[in-house]
């Protein structure tokens, strides 16, 4: 079994109004076959026993699909690796004597709440504007009624496909939300159950979106690249071109809309 | 509450008048450039070229429209820019790697944007509003614009200032014409690439075709 | 000895969730916002019931401990959700997915509630098709099944190998519709520490707020509890890192009875722990046995690569001792054997707890492609954690404790032995007796979500009177107080020992006593263990920080400590069921060839286990709701 050491330089924050800072870890003795988080729970051991305030991280499900986990490392949201969440980076991908920065998930619409655990609550907050189909329990017809072509199906599948990590925000210069919603916006308005919403969908999101603080979108493509689950670019086009259609053809209230939606 | 949020408020409506203002510059650097060419015909083409252009009674509208699409390019860009900032307030201390990396042509636009803008000032305090020396072919008086051209271009400072801008614009137009697509809604893979391929053949005709104008003037061009 | 009354309707096993849904009381639509529900856990029993009972009309108040809704782990399942749909026309019926279940689970659940899960099933796959869930279609357009283990017919509906994903997003997305709306109130990151009783009857809880710490009260009419299943009690399992008894415990201290704590399953494909630093183990779809082949060396303590190990020296086990089913037996036989090929010191690569799951018989018959298109994400996610490529060099497999089918005592209506307080989903003891099949949880988490507590939950409401009270009530403040001292006293202890360290302890011994197999010797010496161990964990266990804020390690912590006690009950409970079903094997009770025996005559029963409190000895007494088959014929399962 192979191991390496690393020196760590981690950030610690003691809450949201705290400046914040890096401190320096050594991890030493650390095994090839560990997982990134592994790593970490093997430096709070140590703090722990020493009576000290283990590094406060959000993690939950260590198999790459809740999307608990955040973490930049060395400036990577999620790490270097493509295509994979902190949980399942392994420490094989790292080498002897390495120096590694670790660092929260950074944007205004994720405060910092400790160490390296932010708030990620706004992205719940734009599924509750408009993120979902409306139908109520029980008033579902027979599941095979609407037949739904398997590309789109597939499409839709691939956009759904979406932890809600924020990898894509982290990563962002800009700090911005669009690959996100787009994701929401494309598994829904990708299907036939979807469409009765689209417009007002896309106003909504985009809206609450906006109200959390994110940045613009500038088509950089780094939040692609740093999804854990790959999901395409072409999804913010989709979201540009629904909300463009939805803003230019919207209807301006009249007594029978009100109270609507 | 939705109709209330306006499309002029929210950052996509904004990207996409940013698009809008940006694809009618993008085509009028080409047209611009094409016309600049003229100088490889003759000094009499060059002319009279410009000659119809400002004679011609649509000109002033256009140049309002232009005007009115840079203006509104430049600042609907600088207001998205001063959110984005605001939106991530802290860098991290080091920058990603390979495709988790950043590329500095996208990452930079704003930058870009700002020294575009300073050259387009620059250039019409020095074509538009510079010395206008006059020239007769025959059909009348006109402006000897080709005269300033190559007063200007002899100067080896204002060639080497107009060769930095020119590849600037080059890069945001490389950037630019890609992403108007993707924010106008559309991006299809199998147009995706030829896309990508379109976006920079344009970016370097466009800045090629403008660099030709001072280096034929300052290595080729005597009196 | 207390009867426990299952509240199971009379008459025909087919009507009886028709007639029941009759004969319940209903509220009236402007009663409904006159009651508040409290809504603990938010995967799919919790969030599908959140968003249902709001859609009605009620006030409801959901708490989950993660960030988001959408981190609760029914996230993780992979495989699918079953549903007598017989849309393939194999032969499928609501009765023939009742009768798999009650087989499957060896006879140990509850004929009507399961018969009724069969029947909801169909609604469930309608409403999740029509929220949104982007479920495998063929190229017809129409909703594609598959086969799964346990059953002849094809009735599992899938999302490649995320169906739990999309089957919890399309609930959180019906949840955050109702949270737009204002008629769900989401409260994420909290913890629930107790149950708050108002004469007898569940009124509220108190809950830990991880981010600013505050211990918080909330009422309501009544509270539903779908926190999900105790494996992590093994340290080492398939949950999630933060999956935790601690709200289900609380209750059963309070007086909800505990239903056969020791049914835990076993799932035969994991990959196997690469040493003492394994904080959780990844699960890799049962599919894999389809084609992979399973094997250990002949010879002991073999230390050659598997490429120099001949054929001759290699020993199929399971298609030696199933030569009819092979490598296709049920989860916790195949786990079983896997188990006893290592115990031999046949076990495989660097730990020596492993065996091989061989493709290259496959790779060599199909081609390389044909294996990677069938499993290529799983492959790959192997070799991203173990970083060995599974296409050169056969996988390493070991089992790890992935479900409880045990779980809090609920009757017919999903109530506890607590009035008002009802429990969904994994957390009771549930309809998958001692053993579930694969793609059924999935499936009872929404039957129970979406159609059955939305209407059991009305006749309780309207049945019983509520005297309005508010957070002040002195219940609700002894409450406060007592959760307090309790996290005050863990953060006084100040010893040496981490509390990781010590649910790894924790873990070995139930792992290698309550785990796959079994005996009275074992089980009455872990129960001692674990005792002493709690008793070392109250000595000697240090927290750093303070109760103040946010402090993961107080929250470890103060889980641990109820698993420490749940460990012993799970013990005491295996002690007391002396037969083998399901995923309890007694080595006591076996067949000629090593298969499970089960007692009919002595054990068909749920033993639901009361707390008596410290102050008595044992701290446990059993209570029994006996199970009575009459739709099912009680038969002994053979897979030779």
């Amino acid at each position: 079994m192979k191991t390496i050491n690393l020196k760590l330089k981690i950030w610690r924050q003691s809450g949201p109004e705290d400046k914040g800072h890096f401190m320096d870890f050594n991890a030493t003795n650390i095994s090839t076959d560990m997982s990134f988080l592994e790593m970490l729970d093997v430096v709070n051991s140590d703090l722990i026993k020493q009576n000290k305030e283990p590094i406060e991280f959000d993690h939950d499900c260590r198999e790459g699909i809740c999307g608990t986990c955040s973490l930049v490392i060395n400036g990577s949201a999620h790490g270097p690796e493509l295509g994979t969440t902190t949980c399942q980076l392994h420490m094989r991908k790292f080498n002897d004597n390495d120096t590694v920065y670790i660092e929260p998930f950074r944007a205004k619409a994720f405060p910092v709440i400790k160490d390296l655990v932010v708030d990620r609550s706004a992205f719940d907050r734009i599924i509750a504007a408009g993120g979902f189909i409306s139908v109520n329990t029980g008033s579902a017809q027979d599941a095979n009624a609407i037949p739904v072509a398997k590309e789109k199906a597939d499409l839709s599948f691939a956009a759904a496909t979406c932890i809600g990590c924020g990898a894509c925000v982290a990563s962002c210069k800009n700090a911005s939300a669009s690959l996100f919603v787009a994701a929401k916006m494309a598994h829904l308005n990708l299907l036939p159950q979807g469409q009765p919403e689209k417009e007002n969908r896309a106003l909504a999101m985009v809206a609450q979106m906006d109200q959390e603080g994110f940045g613009s979108c500038t088509n950089t493509g780094v939040c692609s690249a740093a999804c854990p689950k790959e999901i395409s670019l072409e999804t913010i086009a989709q979201m540009n071109r629904t909300f463009l259609q939805a803003s230019l053809g919207n209807r301006p209230p009249t007594k029978l809309s009100e109270g609507g939606f | 509450m939705l109709q209330k949020y306006c499309f002029f408020k929210s950052t996509i409506g904004r990207k996409q008048l940013v698009a809008l203002t940006g694809l009618i510059l993008s085509l009028f650097v080409l047209t611009h450039m094409a016309g600049n060419l003229l100088i490889l015909v003759s000094p009499q083409k060059y002319n009279e070229y410009a000659h119809s252009l400002v004679s011609n009674p649509f000109l002033e509208l256009i140049e309002w429209v232009l005007l009115f699409a840079l203006v509104s390019h430049f600042i609907i860009a600088m207001k998205l820019q001063i959110n984005n900032f605001k939106a991530k307030p802290q860098a991290y201390a080091r920058s990603g790697q390979g495709k988790k990396g950043t590329d500095p042509v996208s990452q930079t636009m704003a930058i870009q944007g700002l020294l575009i803008l300073v050259f387009i000032v620059l250039h019409l305090i020095t074509f538009k509003y510079g010395t206008s020396y006059e020239v007769n072919y025959g059909t009348g008086p006109m402006r000897d614009l080709h005269r300033l051209v190559v007063e200007v271009f002899h100067n080896p400072i204002y060639v080497g200032w107009y060769l930095v801008a020119l590849v600037v614009l080059g890069l945001h137009l490389k950037h630019g014409v890609k992403s108007l697509f993707q924010t106008l809604g559309f991006n299809h893979p199998k147009y995706q690439c030829a896309l990508q391929v379109f976006a920079l053949l344009y970016a370097i005709v466009v800045s090629c075709g403008f660099i030709i104008q001072p280096i034929y003037v300052y290595f080729i061009f005597q009196n | 000895m207390v009867k426990l009354d299952s509240k199971v309707p009379s008459g025909n096993i087919q009507d009886k969730w028709e007639r029941h849904k009759f004969e319940m009381k209903l509220v009236n639509p402007a009663n409904k916002r006159k009651h508040t529900v409290l809504v603990v856990g938010t995967g799919l029993a919790g969030a599908s019931a959140a968003a249902s009972l709001a859609e009605l009309g009620y006030k409801v108040k959901v708490f989950c401990i993660q960030d988001s809704p959408r981190r609760a782990h029914s996230i993780a399942a992979q495989g699918g959700i079953n549903a007598a749909k017989n849309y393939p026309n194999d032969g499928d019926s609501v009765w023939r997915l009742f009768y798999d279940t009650v087989k499957g689970g060896d006879f140990r659940a509850r004929e009507a509630n399961v018969y009724r899960l069969a029947q909801v099933s169909v609604n469930i796959i309608d409403q999740c098709v029509a929220q949104g869930v982007p479920f495998a279609r063929e190229y017809g357009g129409l909703l594609d099944n598959r086969s799964f283990g346990g059953a002849q017919v094809s009735r599992t509906f899938y999302a490649r190998g995320q169906t739990g994903q999309q089957l919890l997003l399309g609930a959180y997305q019906a949840l955050m519709r109702q949270v737009g709306k204002g008629a769900v109130q989401l409260f994420s990151r909290r913890e629930m520490l107790d149950l708050v009783l108002v004469d007898g009857k569940a009124r509220g809880i108190t809950a830990r707020n991880l981010v600013s710490g505050e211990i918080e009260s909330y009422s309501g009419d009544a509270v539903l509890l779908a926190t999900g299943g105790y494996g992590n009690v093994y340290y080492l399992s398939t949950n999630a890192k933060n999956s935790n008894v601690t709200a289900s415990w609380r209750c059963h201290k309070k007086g909800a009875l505990f239903g056969n704590p020791c049914f835990t399953q076993i799932h035969p494909t994991c990959i196997p722990r690469s040493g003492d630093y394994q904080s959780k183990l990844t699960l890799m779809s049962e599919s894999l046995r389809n084609d992979g082949r399973v094997w250990v060396p002949k010879a002991k303590d073999d230390k050659r690569h598997p490429a120099e190990i001949p054929e001759s020296e290699r020993d199929f086990y399971l298609e030696r001792i199933y030569p009819s089913f092979g490598n296709l037996v049920p989860r916790d036989v195949a786990s079983r054997q896997a188990k006893f090929r290592v115990d031999e010191g046949r076990g495989v690569g660097h730990t020596a707890e492993a065996v091989y799951l061989d493709f290259g018989d496959a790779i060599k018959r199909l081609g390389q492609e044909a294996i990677s298109e069938k499993y290529g994400n799983l492959f790959q996610m192997y070799e991203k954690i173990t970083g060995e490529n599974p296409y050169k060099q056969p996988m390493r497999i070991f089992p790890a404790v992935h479900y409880t089918m045990g779980g809090l005592w609920v009757d017919y209506n999903l109530m506890s032995s607590i009035p008002g307080l009802h429990v969904l989903g994994e957390a009771n003891f549930s309809d998958h007796g001692a053993n579930r099949l694969g793609a059924s949880a999935l499936m009872q988490g929404l039957a129970d979500g979406y159609f059955i507590i939305p209407y059991t939950l009305g006749n309780y409401l309207s049945s019983n009177k509520f005297e309005s009270l508010n957070e002040t009530h002195p219940a609700f403040i002894e409450s406060k107080k007592q959760v307090s001292q309790k996290l005050m006293q863990l953060l006084s202890v100040k010893g040496k020992r981490t509390s990781d360290e010590i649910h790894r302890q924790l873990g070995q011994l139930m792992w290698e006593y309550v785990g796959m197999s079994r005996t009275k010797q074992g089980l009455q010496k872990v129960a001692k263990d674990i005792a002493g161990l709690r008793e070392e964990f109250w000595k000697n266990v240090c927290v750093p920080g303070d109760a103040n804020f946010k402090n993961s390690s107080l929250e470890h912590a103060c889980r641990l400590a109820d698993f420490l006690e749940l460990g012993e009950l799970m013990a005491r409970d295996g002690l007391e069921r002396e037969e083998s079903c399901g995923g309890h094997f007694r080595e006591e009770f076996q067949t000629a060839d090593n298969e499970a025996l089960r007692n009919d005559e002595k054990f068909c029963h749920v033993s639901a286990w009361e707390y008596k409190g410290v102050e008595n000895s044992p701290l446990w007494q059993m209570h029994q709701e006996p199970l009575i088959f009459e739709n099912v014929k009680l038969s002994q399962r053979s897979y030779k």
